[in-house]
């Protein structure tokens, strides 16, 4: 009769469980207020079957398709949002809110915080890790007249990610971009 | 022997067929061609239904190729987009290491 309580207890706990599971999937607002007010808006989103997809239109011979074949493996989706304004100050901090809330979430880790006095541009870089993988990456980068979120979701191997330096210009962080140091959560 | 000839030559000589047996060989001709005729229509609309719905069949197969193609060239293209913005925005963060370590390093 016990071993019967406990295993209803056990199936009555799993969805729970599931839901508690962490996503590094972000849910990205419609922004469709600031869409209207910007000059230019990038809405990039790409499922699993899109991205694969796109890996069988990416020629191997290429050294930039060939780089950004490699880091597509094991991707399972990337999410773009960007908005540029004519003007300073078009949007608000508030407006990104509801996508900052969701960073706070636990299996988020801050990587990286920027606040840069010069160019007036910061940029928050949090990774979710699962056993010791990168299995979501998250950039808010917020300018005077543009904010762009991308939420990369996989397991993200960030020595390929380095590998694409030179192929988009990417840099060559000085930042430990291993999971094991990262900062903890902000 | 004079007589016997005569005889035969009566006997076979040409005679016009009867009227009744005419028409029934008439109608046994046109009853025999009348399914080839319409066999042989019925083969060739066959054979245009077949190849009308081979190149239906093909026709939708170019389509959807050149339209999986679009879609494909346009996840490539948004895929590209996405990774130069993602390491346009790691540059920005890079650029704002950069002078801050500049900053503190005395000297630099």
């Amino acid at each position: 009769m016990t071993q019967r309580i406990s295993w209803l207890w056990l199936i009555l706990l799993l969805p729970s469980l599931a839901w508690t599971a962490p996503n590094p999937r972000l849910l990205l607002p419609e922004f469709s207020a600031l869409a209207q007010k910007a000059t230019e808006s990038v809405t990039i989103t790409l499922d699993p079957s899109l991205l694969a997809m796109a890996g069988r239109f990416l020629d191997s011979n290429d050294p930039q398709d060939a780089a950004t074949k490699e880091v597509l493996k094991g991707l399972q989706g990337i999410y773009v949002r960007s908005y540029t304004f004519d003007q300073d100050a078009a949007y608000r901090e508030s407006d990104i809110d509801a996508v900052r809330n969701q960073l706070s979430a636990p299996g988020w880790n801050r990587l990286l915080e920027t606040r840069s006095r010069k160019s007036h541009a910061d940029v928050d870089i949090f990774i979710m890790t699962d056993k010791n993988q990168a299995i979501g990456l998250a950039i808010i980068a917020s300018e005077p007249r543009q904010f762009t979120i991308v939420n990369i979701v996989g397991a993200i191997d960030l020595e390929k990610l380095h590998k694409l330096e030179g192929q988009f210009g990417v840099p060559k962080l000085d930042v430990d971009l291993q999971p094991a140091a990262s900062s903890p959560k902000k | 022997m004079k007589d016997l000839e005569s005889q035969l030559r009566a006997a076979l000589r040409p005679a016009a067929p009867r009227e009744a047996f005419t028409k029934t060989l008439l109608a046994q001709i046109s009853l025999t061609r009348q399914p080839r005729t319409t066999l042989r229509r019925t083969a060739w609309l066959t054979a245009s239904l077949a190849a009308t719905l081979l190149l239906a069949v093909g026709a939708r197969q170019h389509v959807q190729d050149l339209r999986n193609r679009e879609s494909g060239l346009e996840a490539r293209r948004q895929v590209i987009e996405a990774l130069r913005m993602t390491s346009q925005k790691l540059d920005l963060a890079y650029e704002a290491v950069k002078n801050q370590s500049a900053s503190e390093t005395p000297g630099a």
